[in-house]
């Protein structure tokens, strides 16, 4: 057990360094010069004279080696130093810790309702015998996942806010402020639980030992509450790390309807004013995020079923 | 339209006419002012929750420059005077009194004594000439600031509770500037930072409110000041503001805000536009408008471009805009426009109307004889290449992305073609610096004419890359002379001077629209057509 | 942004990889090229299917709308009557009327050619740059399939709207920019999926065989694995058309996309927004017509996927 932990701690760290250096590719290496984006976007740079440049690029490293920039940036990433962000000038680290709480608040609540709405509807549909009823059910996922989050969003606060004024439309005023929000990013996600679940349910349900129970005599819905659902429930563990991901992902759009503070609209006006170091930091988080989702799956997973550590390595290419 | 100078004393009696601007700055407000209105006895307490549609990224005042900020951090820090929005005249605030030399060379402030900053500091005359000192050295986003203070020669310190600032030549407009947030006092430890640190961490200031949180993009709050008792003369409360906090949120769209509004959420919101009048009409809800004085909206253009340095492309745009039909269909109900490069309500304003109206025919017989022929796709060209320009704008008002799509719709129509590039906010002062762009969107309030100097002179930051000539004459005259027919006869001629030649294509006045609930009361316009809250309550 | 979805629905490429839902002896029942539709059966499998049936009407209505606007209306999405601002939707103006006067339907038309070609070039650079990193990992095998996959590992593990984000950070605003930002971040589904069905079939009877019989690598590939790995690969692209065309349209609704008045689908509805309180026409319509496209295409591709092939 020890040597796996160990295992699944390294993949995490080495995942989130590749992650860096595609974030590093594609930031500092791919525009063609960095330095101008930055001068034209931060807020007392003013004319952009050579000199400045100069002295701009030498801040930044960029008259270095592309190398040596990045062992610098990468040696200076691992003590969690981003850099400062171009726009604001307060340091990265400190612009997402702050941002970070009204998110997770969101994504939080919106997992929870992704997971009772889709675990729901998934149960719902597999266990009625009416076929209208089953089609009817099976039929709102696909929707869920058509639907554009952002339209969503606009339409509840136009029913909800703006017509029956029953909660606000926007902020992050408490509980109420964090309804609709919520909702809206976790309906894409609710309806991709509801089809996971929905999918290994029905497989669950064929299998020998549901037979067994069924025929030692338990009861239609204690077999498929006990016996199926929790089987079901452990493949579809596995996507939650891609949910989360998505959610804190979808919160940029979601953030940015309800006018939300947060994770999302800070990367929503970081990347509108080219804010490189804020945006890098972003991508980072996000990989942080799954990584760590998916660390915590790995390592409950095997108490909830011992007999995944024998196929660990076929996973483990996902950490 | 009469200016009425208050004669206080015949020292500066020729001055005051000259610096008593914005006398006529009440034109078409509809209920401009509720304060007193109110049902009962004034209450102290409660928080004012105000929507704006966006942030400057910045909250020093000496540093910002757009409405929907100033609205907050103008309730940070006091300024030595104020100015009256119904009569222009200028009142005491932390100045108690003012001499001023008879050719407008130096301005000697007499401050008000007991006065503290919210770090505990206090207003003398030395925290004053720290300002002064320091403003000239703010960088791209305190050109304003900058303009009011250019051609100074010295600060300096009288006695503890006397400052004299002094300039190189006459500077009619100074008083004014005074009065203005840009010029606002804030304690010497805070004017010593840097200003990109007073821009994200805020600033130390002695006014009713100080700053408790900043976040950018998001929010700015406010807290009473305790203690406060040095408020401006005009202020009909004594004494610590009614409201114990000031929440503004960023919502950036119109509809949003005007939903909450109308749905209780917020207690009042900037920038109403023309197409949510309807919805906030009646109800619970009252639109305060009034005009803002200072350059109208328009393109300013970069008079460097090739394209643009020819007068006859200038001319034909100026032509070639249909201004009422902009102002009729994006702008709030009641909005004019642009008659002069200055709005109807800035003292000394000319009424060119027939310089600016709308002939479509003349656009493009300037444009054929400018060498740009009618090309087969409708854009007009020239030795192959296309008569293609692009506008920088940024999203301060939901107004302005509309009234731009009209504008490229008129433009092209007499072949020009227009590409709308949005800037963020913070980045429209530095791209106006480097030079490095078209043509840009936007107007500045002022309720003083020297706005044409701060802006088309050469001498100064001169973002609009105006060719060096007569105009810098009669600007600097206007600066400098002490007869009030003069100096109204001069800016006349600049006004003339720059819609002829088009250096500056003016399109719409820019009426400031609020929507405020109708339990908050005593929310008043200031002569920029700005709010001061010391005397907001909500009962 | 969710185009994982659709590998955890169909295409989990961790399950479907070694699954035994797919045909593995290639004797031609795997969707091969050159294989003659029936007219008469399509026709039935879609008459048992209405929704089915409505989806391909829609889609073909949309396609048509993106290259021929003119046959669905007449009036001008960039020039309208501002007199005429803010009418609601009527005969005259089926969508309305928006903040200028234009006719909102003809937007929405006009727009489905913006929003439609940065959906296909998100879907090739996808299809394309996914397709051949999974074919070379997968057909090349050892360290290069080890180091391949990795990368593949790292870009699943950035949440799509993050890296695409941060392409549009590198790269700038407009159009065909969004549309490779949103291409680029589901690369790494593609090469998964490219990569199972290239290991499938090369480890097929025929293949082993063809090979033994000394046939050169790139006939092998091209005669018979890239031919019989293509089908999956095939189905993904429409499932990722659906997530592609509510990707780009986020973007474009966050205001990276094309500058106005350029009626891209996002945009409309970020336009809207302003006015939410007086015209909900302006958001409800234009989402209405991005949230029936990425439906039709959702439902044909389950019909390429499962059901098509199950019938045959």
């Amino acid at each position: 057990m020890r040597r796996y932990v160990i295992k699944r701690l390294a993949q995490a760290a080495g995942v989130l360094w590749a992650a860096y250096t595609v974030s590093f590719l594609v930031l500092d290496y791919l525009p063609g010069d960095p330095v101008t984006a930055m001068a034209s976007a931060g807020m007392d740079s003013g004319q952009i004279d050579p000199q400045q440049i100069a002295a701009l690029r030498h801040e930044y490293g960029f008259d270095k080696p592309v190398l040596v920039q990045y062992a610098d940036y990468l040696g200076r990433a691992v003590r969690g130093d981003f850099g400062d962000s171009v726009a604001t000038g307060r340091p990265v680290t400190s612009t997402l810790a702050d941002a970070l709480p009204q998110t997770l608040q969101l994504t939080g609540a919106a997992l929870l309702l992704a997971v009772l709405l889709g675990g729901g509807l998934a149960v719902a549909a597999t266990y009625t015998t009416r076929r209208w009823l089953r089609q009817f059910l099976l039929s709102l996922p696909p929707l869920g996942v058509s639907v554009p989050t952002f339209w969503v969003g606009l339409l509840l606060v136009e029913a909800f806010s703006f017509r029956l004024r029953w909660f606000p439309a926007f902020g992050n005023d408490g509980l109420q402020g964090l309804v609709l929000p919520a909702l809206t990013l976790a309906i894409p996600t609710g309806a991709q639980v509801a089809q996971v679940l929905a999918k290994s349910l029905l497989t669950a349900l064929d299998q020998a030992y549901v037979e067994t129970a069924r025929a030692k005599g338990a009861g239609r819905w204690r077999v498929h509450l006990r016996h199926a659902l929790r089987n079901a429930s452990l493949p579809a563990l596995t996507v939650v790390g891609l949910l989360v991901g998505q959610l804190v992902a979808g919160s940029v759009v979601v953030e940015t309807v309800f006018s939300r503070d947060g994770l999302g609209r800070v990367t929503a006006a970081a990347v509108t004013a080219q804010d490189i170091p804020l945006v890098q930091g972003v991508v980072v988080f996000g990989a942080l995020i799954f990584v760590t989702t998916n660390l915590v799956i790995d390592l409950v997973y095997p108490l909830l079923d011992p007999r995944i550590v024998v196929a660990s390595d076929r996973r483990a290419s996902f950490a | 339209m009469t200016a009425l100078p208050d004669v206080r004393s015949s020292r500066w009696a020729a001055l005051t006419a000259l610096v008593t601007t914005g006398v006529l700055l009440t034109a078409c407000g509809s209920n401009t002012d509720n304060s007193g209105s109110g049902d009962g006895p004034a209450k102290s307490g409660g928080t004012l929750t105000f929507a704006v549609g966006s942030d400057a990224g910045c909250v020093d005042p000496q540093q910002v420059g757009s409405n929907d900020t100033i609205y907050s951090v103008r309730q940070l820090v006091d300024s030595l005077t104020d100015q009256d929005p119904k009569t222009g005249k200028i009142v005491p605030w932390l100045a108690k009194s003012w001499d001023i030399s008879s050719d407008t060379t130096t301005f000697t402030f007499h401050l008000r004594s007991g006065v503290t900053f919210s770090d505990g500091s206090k207003l003398t005359a030395q925290v004053v000439k720290d300002n002064f000192d320091a403003v000239p050295k703010l960088g791209a986003l305190g050109t304003l600031a900058q303009g009011y203070l250019s051609g100074v020669t010295s600060t300096t310190v009288v006695d503890p509770l006397t400052v004299k600032v002094t300039f190189a030549q006459p500077n009619a407009q100074f008083l004014q500037a005074t009065s203005t947030h840009s010029l606002g006092i804030e304690s010497s430890a805070s004017v010593k930072r840097t200003p990109q640190q007073k821009c994200s961490d805020g600033v130390i200031g002695s006014g009713p409110f100080v700053l408790k949180q900043y976040v950018q993009n998001q929010s700015i709050t406010l807290a009473r000041r305790t203690g406060y008792a040095w408020g401006s003369s005009r202020w009909s409360k004594k004494g610590e503001a009614y409201l114990d906090k000031l929440v503004f949120k960023v919502v950036p769209e119109a509809g949003v805000r005007a939903g909450s509004l109308q749905s209780g959420q917020v207690d009042a919101i900037g920038s109403v536009g023309r197409a949510n009048e309807a919805a906030l009409k009646g109800g619970q809800v009252t639109l305060q408008r009034r005009a803002n004085p200072g350059v109208v909206f328009g393109l300013g253009l970069n008079n460097s471009r090739p394209e643009l340095k020819d007068a006859r492309v200038r001319q034909a745009i100026l032509f070639a805009i249909d201004r009422q039909q902009i102002a009729d269909t994006v702008f709030p109900t009641g909005t004019r426009a642009a008659t002069s490069v200055l709005a109807h309500t800035t003292p000394d304003y000319t009424d060119l109307s027939s310089d600016l109206s709308l002939d479509a025919a003349k656009a493009k017989s300037l444009l054929d004889a400018a060498g740009w022929k009618a090309g087969s796709d409708g854009v007009r060209t020239k030795d192959g290449k296309k008569l293609s320009l692009t506008i920088d704008w940024i999203p301060n008002s939901a107004t302005n992305q509309p009234a731009l799509e009209l504008i490229q719709q008129q433009l092209k129509a007499v072949g020009v073609q227009v590409t709308l590039k949005q800037l963020q906010i913070t980045q429209l002062a530095p791209t106006l610096q480097s030079g490095d762009y078209d043509v840009a969107w936007g107007n500045i309030t002022r309720a003083d004419p020297d706005i044409l100097r701060s802006n088309f002179s050469t001498r100064l930051a001169n973002f609009y890359r105006v060719p060096a000539g007569s105009l810098d004459t009669a600007l600097s005259a206007q600066a400098a002379t002490t007869d009030a027919a003069k100096r109204k006869q001069l800016v006349g001629e600049a006004q003339q001077l720059i819609v002829q030649n088009a250096y500056y294509v003016p399109v719409v006045e820019l009426q400031t629209q609020l929507g405020v609930s109708k339990k908050v009361h005593g929310l008043a316009f200031d002569a920029s057509s700005r709010i001061q809250l010391h005397d907001t309550w909500i009962g | 942004m969710s185009q994982s979805l659709v590998d955890a629905d169909a295409d989990d490429p961790a399950e479907a990889a070694p699954g035994p839902t797919r045909p593995t002896d290639g004797t031609g029942t795997g969707p091969g090229p050159g294989r003659r539709i029936d007219v008469r059966r399509l026709l039935r499998f879609l008459l048992r299917r209405p929704g089915l049936l409505l989806s391909v009407v829609v889609l073909v209505l949309v396609v048509l709308a993106s290259f021929q606007p003119g046959l669905f209306t007449s009036q001008d999405p960039l020039k309208g009557v501002p007199t005429q601002n803010f009418h609601g939707p009527s005969g005259a103006h089926w969508f309305g009327t928006d903040e200028l006067g234009r006719d909102v339907f003809s937007r929405v038309v006009h727009g489905a050619q913006l929003s439609l070609k940065a959906t296909l070039i998100a879907v090739a650079v996808a299809f394309v740059v996914g397709g051949l990193l999974g074919v070379v990992a997968g057909f090349v095998g050892r360290w290069v399939d080890d180091v391949l996959m990795r990368c593949v590992d790292v870009l699943l593990s950035i949440p799509a709207l993050f890296l695409s984000l941060a392409l549009v950070t590198a790269l700038g605003y407009g159009t065909v920019k969004v549309a490779v930002a949103v291409g680029i971040a589901s690369v790494a589904s593609f090469a998964r999926v490219a990569r199972a069905e290239v290991l499938r079939v090369r480890q097929a009877l025929f293949v082993e065989a063809s090979r033994s019989c000394g046939a050169r690598w790139y006939s092998v590939l091209g005669r018979h694995v890239l031919p019989n790995a293509a089908g999956p690969v095939v189905v993904l692209a429409t499932l990722d058309f659906g997530a592609s065309i509510l990707a780009v349209s986020a973007l474009s609704f966050l205001g990276y996309g094309a500058p106005p008045p350029a009626p891209e689908w996002g945009t409309l509805i970020s336009d809207g927004r302003n006015y939410l309180a007086n015209a909900w026409w302006l958001t409800a319509l234009p989402g209405l017509a991005i949230a029936a496209t990425v439906l039709a295409t959702n439902r044909i591709a389950r019909a390429l996927d499962g059901e098509w092939s199950r019938q045959r």
